[in-house]
């Protein structure tokens, strides 16, 4: 399918900081694309650019066939943005935010009504809808802001951080809300800085680090590109047979084989599914017993370290 | 058009979110109204002013009419730093249509916040001097007091956008607000300004919150001919003010 949005060099800079860094990327459409980064990455700077908040200081970002450097007015009408910080003010109540919202997305009366209370209700909700912003938890603020893009529907969707603050029941509602909104046809963009909503939701992850995309990939095969990124862990009765590393050093997928302690052996490869019955029948074969064998696949945290040499939680902390 | 419209009527609706305070603003005005004019009206010198109180009334639908619409910027500049200007820009909104609700709305916000008080100063000055404006009298008051609170959105809205900190906003507000108000016909007639300080004659002559202020005293009383003038200041205030307001809106929200 042809991408739906096109960045092209998109690069924005704040004074002498750049904080998007010459972002080349395609989101096709229909798909959940996830945007992964630590905090300060540049996630919801570039998806203010693709709303058409901020101007790109160089490059641009093409929504459908609208540049929106030259036609802002058009390609904004095809996004809607669930922003990180949720943007009510303390007067507001979670009705008439998400009833002015859908009037100005252009939703006839009825409709509003229908699909407000469907989405207030999923989410748990509906019986604060009339309460003003300043008494509602962050989690229940959060919420409202996500409800907001459920409720318009746009062709494509934006989420910045749509579970931060949110409980787990809470988390589950929404990530099914969201595939349920791509099922419809939309596109989506979710920018997290947790690992597994990446994971779980994304068909394509990109990965962004100060700035700039590291990578962009199908999760699976994010993980499987690391070298090594596979392991499997065999323990023994007894002591570990010397030529037993050896032997598994063969194996064409396996990078490397420590004893990581006296009765037990750590493989480090690829593939470890297609790996596995030859392992166990170079066991058979050495009659050797083993007790236990447990495989282990990357996380996405290893694919993070792997392109910065920092887990994701020590970028945040940087 | 659907969409100004939404604009518009979020403006309002937060404006009516401050019910109470805006009763309190009325009461507080009409009070001022009562009170010190009748004191004024026993105090001032009969040459100067003829009865204070009816002059004084005109000029206080004026400065509630300002203060209104004036209002406007102070929650743009809050969007502005809690970046719900984000939200806004973000909305499937025509920029300029964005640009001009918010100004529109101001100036709708300072008319709806002073029928009751212009109703007020029709009867203060209906029972004075006995006269009621003919329709079209009435229509050009209506039409000056928009014109006024239009520029004036504009103006507030031009001042928030380019005061970020809040501080910064408050201390030009408050500098435009009693230049406007100190230099002007609506608390003392120019006559006074010529002979008390003269070179403030000319701002206060040019000043369109005298010349509503003015305007809205010859249509309401009776007591001089409207100038042609006055009306070109007043127009020319909201055009200018809107515009700007609009354009800047439009072009420096999105940096
Ligand atoms: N308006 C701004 N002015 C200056 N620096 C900014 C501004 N907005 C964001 N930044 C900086 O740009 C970097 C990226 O921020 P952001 O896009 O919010 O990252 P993320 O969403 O991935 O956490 C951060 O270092 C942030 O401090
Ligand atoms: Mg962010």
């Amino acid at each position: 399918m042809a991408p739906i949005i096109r960045m092209v060099g998109l690069t924005k800079r704040f004074g002498g900081f750049t904080a998007v860094d010459r972002l080349d990327l395609e989101v096709e459409e229909g798909e959940i694309l996830g945007l992964l980064g630590p905090n300060g990455a540049g996630k919801t700077t570039t998806i203010l650019m693709l709303a058409t908040v901020l101007k790109p200081t160089e490059g641009t970002v093409y929504i459908g066939p609208y540049d929106v450097t030259k036609e802002a007015d058009k390609a904004r009408r095809l996004v809607g943005v669930a922003f990180q910080e949720p943007k009510l003010l303390w007067v507001d109540s979670p009705w008439s935010v998400l009833n002015w919202h859908a009037k100005v997305c252009g939703l006839p009366s009825g409709e509003r009504r229908r699909r407000i209370r469907w989405v207030l209700e999923e989410l748990g909700i509906w019986d604060v809808r009339f309460k003003s912003a300043h008494s509602l938890s962050g989690g229940t603020r959060k919420r409202v802001e996500v409800a907001k893009i459920l409720v318009q529907r746009p062709k494509i969707a934006i989420f910045d951080e749509p579970t931060a603050q949110v409980d787990v029941v809470g988390k589950h509602k929404i990530w099914g809300m969201i595939r349920e909104l791509r099922d419809e046809g939309s596109t989506i963009i979710l920018a997290t800085n947790e690992l597994h909503e990446a994971d779980v939701l994304s068909q394509r992850i990109a990965i962004m680090h100060r700035g700039k995309l590291l990578v962009c990939d199908e999760p699976r095969r994010l993980k499987d590109s690391i070298p090594g990124g596979d392991v499997v862990e065999v323990s023994f009765e007894g002591g570990v047979p010397e030529m037993v590393t050896e032997e598994l050093r063969r194996i064409p997928t396996v990078v490397e084989v420590s004893a990581a302690r006296q009765n037990q052996v750590k493989i480090y490869l690829n593939r470890a599914e297609e790996a596995l019955p030859r392992i166990a029948e170079l066991l058979l074969r050495l009659g050797l017993q083993a007790k236990s064998m447990r495989v282990s696949e990357p996380s996405l945290d290893d694919v993070f370290a792997h392109y910065t040499g920092l887990t994701i939680e020590e970028a945040q902390r940087r | 058009m659907r969409a100004l419209l939404a604009v518009v009527e979020r403006d309002f609706r937060y404006f009516l979110r401050y019910r109470w305070w805006i009763a309190g603003m009325v009461s507080m005005n009409l009070a001022d109204l009562f009170i010190m004019a009748l004191v004024y009206a026993r105090m001032t010198n009969p040459d100067v002013v003829v009865d204070y109180f009816v002059f004084f009334a005109p000029g206080l639908t004026v400065t509630a009419a300002f203060a209104a619409a004036f209002m406007i910027g102070r929650e743009v500049n809050m969007e502005l730093r809690r970046e719900v200007t984000h939200y806004m820009l973000s909305l499937p909104i025509e920029r300029w249509k964005l640009a001009a609700g918010r100004v529109i709305s101001g100036g709708i916000r300072g008319v709806a916040y002073v029928a009751p008080l212009l109703a007020t100063t029709l009867a203060i000055t209906n029972a004075y001097t006995g006269r009621l404006p003919t329709p079209p009298e009435l229509l050009t008051v209506l039409a000056v007091l928009s014109s006024l609170c239009l520029g004036t959105s504009g103006l507030s809205i031009a001042l928030a956008l380019s005061t970020k900190s809040f501080e910064k906003y408050v201390t030009a507000r408050s500098v435009v607000y009693y230049a406007l108000f100190f230099c002007s016909t609506v608390f003392y007639p120019l006559s006074l300004v010529e002979r008390v300080f003269p070179p403030l004659a000319i701002p206060a002559r040019l000043n369109p919150v005298s010349c509503g202020a003015d305007l809205s005293r010859a249509l309401l009383l009776g007591w001089a001919e409207p100038t042609p003038f006055m009306l070109v200041d007043v127009l020319l205030y909201a055009l200018v003010f809107g515009l700007l307001a609009a354009s800047s809106y439009a072009r420096t929200t999105r940096k």
